[in-house]
């Protein structure tokens, strides 16, 4: 598995975690449980951003291991 | 002539038992639970009376209905108009309901006021068992209510264990709202969590069961549907997606601390670094949630 495989990996465990989080801050009965799945799930977004970047520059260095 | 006697006593009695019930169960809705709790000195008394009364009218045939009905209307509304009473001024509440007794202050048993209600050690003893105490000295503080009941207030060491005394951040959770009853939806509590009957047949779905075959459906405070069916050899899976995100996001952590260590570039190495700490952060923040 190359580095860029494996880092999109984990930017698509990000999405699926983001996308939980969203589901409880939109179930959850107390206010500040939804609060805090949102503040969370706002975390993650940037994270993403951050690894979405690395993979990009990661596919220019290293053409031939572009994920098509 | 005798036979007309035999006739009419029975009936009688039907008649007087029905009319009684109806009666009784008027007066008891109307003064509310309170009469249930006899919370009150008062409401003990009436209690007694108004069910003393019933049964002698009831049985005792040579008492009029009528008279029957006009006490236990005058105790109905004395004791309503006590309440209402004992809302307006403190001073009458005390006298008409009557006020605790200290039987333990500063952990020391106060011999006088024990006296004073004609409790023997012994009696105080039995009380404090039944709240689960055998040694005297673990209380701090204890009150004999109104009703004959033994409140009591522990020393601190001696008081269950809590979260706040761990200093441990525990979720705050809402009541549960049940919204399948005998395989029925109930609306209301469906409207209270949210709900749509959409989402709850996807939710089904997912655990593969039909609402026919549902006994008892919640739905607890994170939106997660728990059910109890008719068929109890159906094993039904116990919601994990709680567990499951919190697995996910600890996998995540451990990737950009591999990720770190791997890389040559300083700079990515600074971002998977920083981003770790962040999912270590999150990690800790949603904990209390994930972890119930």
């Amino acid at each position: 598995m190359t580095v860029a495989s494996s880092v999109n990996q984990s930017v698509a465990t990000l999405k699926n975690i983001e996308a939980q989080l969203s589901i409880f801050a939109l179930n959850s009965q107390d206010e500040t449980a939804s609060r805090t799945f949102h503040e969370v799930m706002l975390m993650m977004e940037d994270i993403k951003k951050d690894l979405q970047a690395r993979v990009t520059k990661l596919e220019l260095e290293e053409p031939q291991y572009k994920n098509n | 002539m005798l036979e007309v006697v035999d006739m009419a006593e029975p009936v009688d009695i039907i008649v007087r038992a029905f009319v009684f019930i109806g009666i009784l169960f008027i007066i008891t809705k109307i003064i509310g639970k309170k009469q249930i709790s006899q919370i009150s000195f008062f409401e003990y008394v009436s209690g007694i009376t108004i069910g003393s009364i019933a049964a002698e009218v009831i049985m005792g045939l040579e008492s009029k209905i009528s008279y029957g009905v006009i006490a236990i209307i005058i105790f109905g509304v004395v004791t309503l108009l006590v309440d209402f009473a004992s809302l307006k001024s403190k001073k009458f509440r005390d006298s008409a309901e009557g006020h605790g007794t200290v039987f333990i202050k500063d952990g020391k048993i106060q011999e006088e006021n024990l006296k004073k209600e004609r409790y023997s050690a012994d009696e105080l003893a039995t009380l404090l068992r039944r709240k689960d105490v055998f040694k005297a000295a673990d209380v701090e503080f204890a009150v004999l209510e109104p009703t004959g009941d033994l409140s009591i207030l522990l020393k601190k060491e001696n008081q269950p264990l809590t979260a706040k005394d761990l200093r441990l951040k525990v979720a705050n959770e809402k009541e549960p709202q049940t919204i399948i009853m005998d395989g029925k939806i109930i609306n209301d509590s469906m409207a209270e969590a949210g709900k749509t009957r959409a989402w709850l047949n996807l939710e089904l779905e997912k655990l593969g069961v039909t609402i026919e075959n549902v006994f008892y459906a919640q739905i607890d405070s994170y939106g997660e549907l728990t059910v109890d069916l008719y068929d109890d050899l159906i094993k039904v899976p116990s919601p994990q997606e709680r567990p499951l995100l919190m697995a996910m996001l600890k996998k995540c952590q451990a990737e950009f601390e591999t990720f770190a260590l791997e890389t040559e570039s300083e700079q990515a190495k600074k971002m998977y670094n920083k981003n770790a700490k962040r999912l270590t952060e999150a990690i800790n923040k949603l904990a209390p949630y994930l972890n119930g």
